[in-house]
This record gives structure tokens, sequence and C-alpha cells, in this order.
């Protein structure tokens, strides 16, 4: 036993040949920077000694053009000298081996004389893909559950004797919509940060997300991740204390942080945009997500969990929904307007001809809502149990629909709106890279 | 203007100390004792859920390596989730004894997030071994808390339990290169450094 115990601390004491992974500290120039004179190197502080290969650093402009020389180390720095370069933006890609032999590499981009694109927007990064409309689309759904139960719960059900059962049903709805949108939101930065990294998924794992943070998308997603743990907190406490009161403070956060989408997407960067396309953008969605995930509270918890208020929450909802279709219409024809200025651009452009099924979804939704606010709402106070529950089933439909909405918008969010040719960017905007 | 990574995992360490006090101070005076105060019941768990909260800013604002976002990320939503549990058994929001098994749970997860993340062999730097060990601490030390499930009266589980907590909270004191135990294993770590 003596000798295991001196043999353990011999090996502590001489430790074998070790290596790690090596991290990067700073570049030159730095991450998403507009330089006014171009550079003559590209520099990267590692904290340790790396090796390089022949390749290993890339400067490349918009058409995939090579600038850099192979690559030298000097201390824990590397370096590589760069050709003249031109006024433009620039991806620099970079590959160095640690002392364990493991691969480590990082993708920046910068510019010169123009503002650099955003890392999303390196070159050699392929866009969204349908990993990441599915990934957003579930990210709509949590919202929308989050949201909507919230809001049902604070605008629908505020002053009535609401069950304990139909209380805590409505806290776990809300607690896994606000997970599930705050998992969704890691995994569409995980995806975003992949396609500009353009790396082997076991290289991901340990690829410097950094720059990704940097960008406004990232800002967002640290902002709703913080904040939607406020919501869950919140949600849970409530539930626990038997205070519904805390609900309302947990909507509001809710209604905020989702915000976070809108500052960070198309309608806050893109060339056209202003702080009235961002904030219309927000209420488009805040709208929609009472509007969608109210509807499906109400159907899914209270039409079957507690039959005994199903009038009063329907013609509650029924007018909360009214002003909800007001916001959700009003900012939408007024981001449609501000994105494609033409009406031809509805069926001769991509963005516009998914723009198209998604307005044809939500005027069938409409539809389904005007039949169920005009028609089926002033039946209800002699509707018998089987007309209720054909109301539930109907009210399912419009549910689904609504599902089907977030999908498309899903999709809508992800893809480009076509280029405005009267139009500057907004200052700090990002200069597209891809052919 | 982010705090120092060692300052981060001492006041974690801090808390994880608490609740290990707590914990050994139930399984010294007894559950019965320990519960005569009604507030002293939510101590320890109130905490371990404030500790899952503020995990988030870590996994947050740690973005330099995709694993370790997720790793913190996982540690987050398993902590929260057992101490909810936890709170809520305590104070009768659930009744059934099956919600302790979260904390088996947590400890899996924790675990494996720990060996997974830690990018460099045992030796390397004292941080690399102490996140190897508190990994496997986590990941054995799993049996503490499903036995306790399974018995939850008995002393020895409770007294276990807690002194993994208060083992898991030194190693984590220890877990930076600047603290002096073991010192800078291997040269190719460079310069010791945060």
């Amino acid at each position: 036993m003596r000798r295991v115990v001196l043999a353990v601390l011999a090996a502590l004491a001489f430790p074998a040949a070790a290596s790690a992974h090596a991290t990067l500290v700073s570049t030159s120039p730095p991450f998403g920077h507009e330089l006014q004179r171009a550079p003559a190197r590209i520099v990267l502080h590692f904290d340790q000694y790396v090796k390089v290969l022949p390749g290993s650093v890339d400067v490349l402009n918009g058409v995939g053009k090579q600038f850099a020389s192979d690559a030298r180390v000097s201390g824990t720095n590397v370096v590589a000298r760069v050709a003249p370069l031109k006024l433009g933006a620039y991806t620099v890609r970079w590959r160095a081996i640690s002392a364990d032999s493991h691969v480590v590499s990082g993708v920046w981009t910068f510019g010169v004389h123009v503002p650099a694109p955003a890392v999303g927007e390196a070159y050699g990064a392929g866009g969204p893909t349908a990993s990441e409309h599915v990934v957003r689309w579930i990210w709509f759904l949590g919202l929308a559950l989050a949201i909507g139960s919230l809001g049902f719960r604070v605008f629908c059900l505020r002053g009535l004797d609401v069950p304990r059962s139909l209380e805590r049903k409505i806290a776990v709805a809300a607690g896994l919509g606000v997970v599930v949108a705050m998992n969704a939101g890691i995994a569409a930065f995980s995806l975003r940060a992949e396609d500009a990294l353009q790396l082997p998924f076991a290289s991901f794992l340990y690829g410097d997300l950094s720059p990704m943070a940097a960008t406004r998308f990232g800002h967002a997603f640290v902002a709703m991740t913080l904040g939607f743990a406020g919501v869950l907190a919140l949600v849970y406490l409530s539930w626990l204390l038997d205070r519904a009161a805390l609900l309302v403070p947990a909507f509001a956060l809710s209604v905020l942080f989702a915000g976070g989408l809108s500052w960070s997407g198309h309608d806050a960067l893109d060339p056209g945009s202003s702080w009235k396309t961002a904030v219309a953008d927000w209420v488009h969605i805040a709208a929609a997500s009472v509007w969608i995930g109210g509807l499906a509270t109400m159907v899914g918890l209270l039409w079957y969990g507690a039959p005994e208020l199903r009038r009063n929450a329907f013609a509650r909802f029924s007018r909360l929904a009214t002003v909800l279709i007001a916001l959700v219409l009003g900012a939408g024809t007024y981001l449609s307007i501000v994105r494609l200025p033409h009406l031809s651009d509805l069926w001769t452009q991509s963005y516009g001809r998914v723009l198209l099924v998604k307005i044809g979804l939500v005027c069938f939704a409409l539809a389904w809502g005007a039949f169920h606010h005009f028609v089926v709402r002033p039946t209800l106070d002699r509707a018998d149990a089987g007309a209720l529950a054909r109301i539930g089933r109907s009210l399912v439909g419009e549910s689904l629909v609504g599902i089907a909405v977030l999908l498309a918008a899903a999709v809508l969010v992800d893809s480009k709106p076509p280029a405005r040719s009267d139009q500057q960017a907004p200052l700090g905007a990002a200069t597209t890279l891809r052919p | 203007m982010l705090p120092h990574a060692e300052m981060v995992h001492w006041l974690f360490a801090s808390g994880i100390l608490f609740v290990g006090l707590c914990l050994l101070c139930e399984a010294v005076v007894g559950r019965e004792v320990w519960r005569a105060r009604p507030w002293r019941k939510y101590l320890w768990p109130s905490v371990a859920f404030g500790i899952g909260v503020l995990l988030w800013p870590v996994m947050a604002f740690f973005t330099n390596s995709s694993i370790h976002m997720y790793a913190h990320g996982s540690w987050a939503e398993v902590l929260m989730l057992a101490g909810g549990a936890e709170l809520a058994l305590v104070h009768g929001r659930l009744e059934s004894p099956l919600w302790r098994l979260t904390w088996p749970l947590a400890f899996v997860v924790t675990g494996a997030a720990f060996i997974v993340h830690e990018q460099n062999p045992w030796f390397f730097a004292r941080s690399a071994f102490l996140h190897h060990l508190i990994g496997w601490t986590f990941l054995i030390g799993a049996l503490v808390p499903l036995a306790l499930a399974l018995r939850p009266r008995s002393a020895a589980a409770q007294a276990c339990m807690a002194l993994t907590i208060l083992a898991v909270a030194v190693m984590l004191y220890t877990d930076r290169d600047v603290a002096p135990v073991f010192g800078h294993l291997s040269p190719l770590a460079g310069v010791p450094h945060r």
C-alpha cells in the first residue's frame, strides 16, 4: 500500500509528457473591425506554444482569393504576412496544432475601409440550412407556448376562480415553453457558429465561438438566455408559492426578451431597416406568440381540463384576439411593404414566395378565428356538451394552422430579403461575403 | 467587465460549501431537529436552486469554447430541476418521493459534463486534475443521492451526501492554477496563469 501511495505522489511530482488544446487569446487585426489601413500581417496570440503547417492561415476576400503567405510561429504567436489588400471585406480562417497534436481552429472577419461582415457571413459559410429552419421553428413554438400560456393566464383568467390543477398545468406549460425556447436558442446559436467555423463536429466542440458571440445575434442570444432564465425562475416561484401575481412580471419579461429576435434580425440590420422596422417586428412576434400560444393553452389545458371556465375564457380570448390580430396584421403589412417595395416581388422573389405561403396560412387562420368569433361565440351560452366538444375540436384545428404559420415564419426569418438599391446599410451593418 | 475565472469558481464553491454544511448539520442533528425551525428546511434547497439560476450567466458569457457553453448550460438546467424539486417537496407542492431521483440525475449529468468538457488529461495542470477528479466524484457519487432517495431516513446516506458535497466544494476551491496546491505541473502549460 505504501508503494502505491509513493508511486502516485511520484507521478504527481514528475508529470508525464502532457499536452493541451491551445486557446486563442487575441488577434491582429481584431475581430470584426473596420480598418483604415490594410494590415501587413495577421497575428494570432495563443495561451501556449503551437505549431503550424503550410496553409494554416487563410485571408480570403469575397470571391475566395487567398492573400496570406505561409504562417510561422513566433513565441506563442502565429504570424502570416499578407499581400496588399484593397478596399473590401475579408475572412481569416486559421488552424493550429496544440501541444497534444489536436487541431484548434477558428474564423473571424475584418474590413478595409468597409464594415466587417458578420462572422456568420464569412467567406465559406453556407447560410441557413433545413436544420436551422427546424430549430428556428422549435424556437418559435417554445416562445409561443411560454408567452401565450402566460398571456392567457394574465388576461383571460384574471379574476376567475381558477382550479389549482389548471394553475399547475399552465405553470408547467409556461415552464416547458421557456425550456424549449432556451435550448432551441442554444441550438440556433451553435448552428450559426458551426456554419461560420466550417469545422467537423468533433473539432467544433472545441472551436472558438467568441467571434460569433461578438455579433448582434450573439448579444441577443446572451440577453435572451439570461432573460428567459429569469422568466423560468418567476414561473417556478409562482407555482411553488401559489402566487399568480408573479406571472405578470414573467409575462412582461418574456415579451420583452422575445424582442431579442427582432433586434438581431433582418428588420434591424438589413439595408432599409430602422428602429421602426425593429419595433414592428417585435410587436409582430409578441402579438403572434400570445395569439397562437394563448389559443393552444385554451384548447389544450382549459377546454377539457376546466370546462366550467369555457364560456368566460372563450369570450375573453375572443376579445383579446381581435386586438392581437390587428397588431399582427398592422405590423406585418408595414414590414412587407418595407421588405418588398414592389407587389410583383411577392411572386418573383424567393423571399416573397415564402411570404405568400405565410400570408395564405394566416388568412386561413384568420377566417377560422372569425368563424369562432362571429358564429360560435354568440351561441356559447346555449351550447350543450356535444356542441362544446365540437367547438374544442375546431379550436384544435385553428391552433394547428397557427403552428404551421410559425413554421412558415421560421423559414422566412432565415431567408434574406431582396436587396434594395436605393438604401444604404445602417452603420455597423453586415456586408455579405457570400458570392 | 467579467470577473476572473477563479473568482467565479470560488463563488460557486462557496455556495456548494454552504449547501454541504447545511446537509452535514441536518445529518448530525437529525431531520426532525433540523426542521424544528420551519425556515431551515428551505435553506439548502433554495441555495441549490439559486446556484442553478446563477449558472446561466456563466453559460451565456463563456463562449470561447462550445463544449464549455454546453457543460455550464447542462449544470444550470439539472441544478434548477433538482433544487426546484427539493424545494417543492419540502414545501408540500410535490408529494412523490420519486422526485428525489432528480439528484442522482443531476450528479450523473454534472459528472459527465465535467469529464467531457475538460480537454486536457489528468496530469497536465492542477485544474485538469481536479476537473477529472470532480467529474468522477460526481459520477460515482451519484449512488449516494440514489441511496438517499430510496432510504430517506438513513443517517449514513445523509452523512455521505453531505460529505460528497463538501468534498466537491473543496475541490472546486482548489480548481485553478493560481492556488498553491500541486502548482503548474507541465512546462507545456506555459507560465502559471488563470
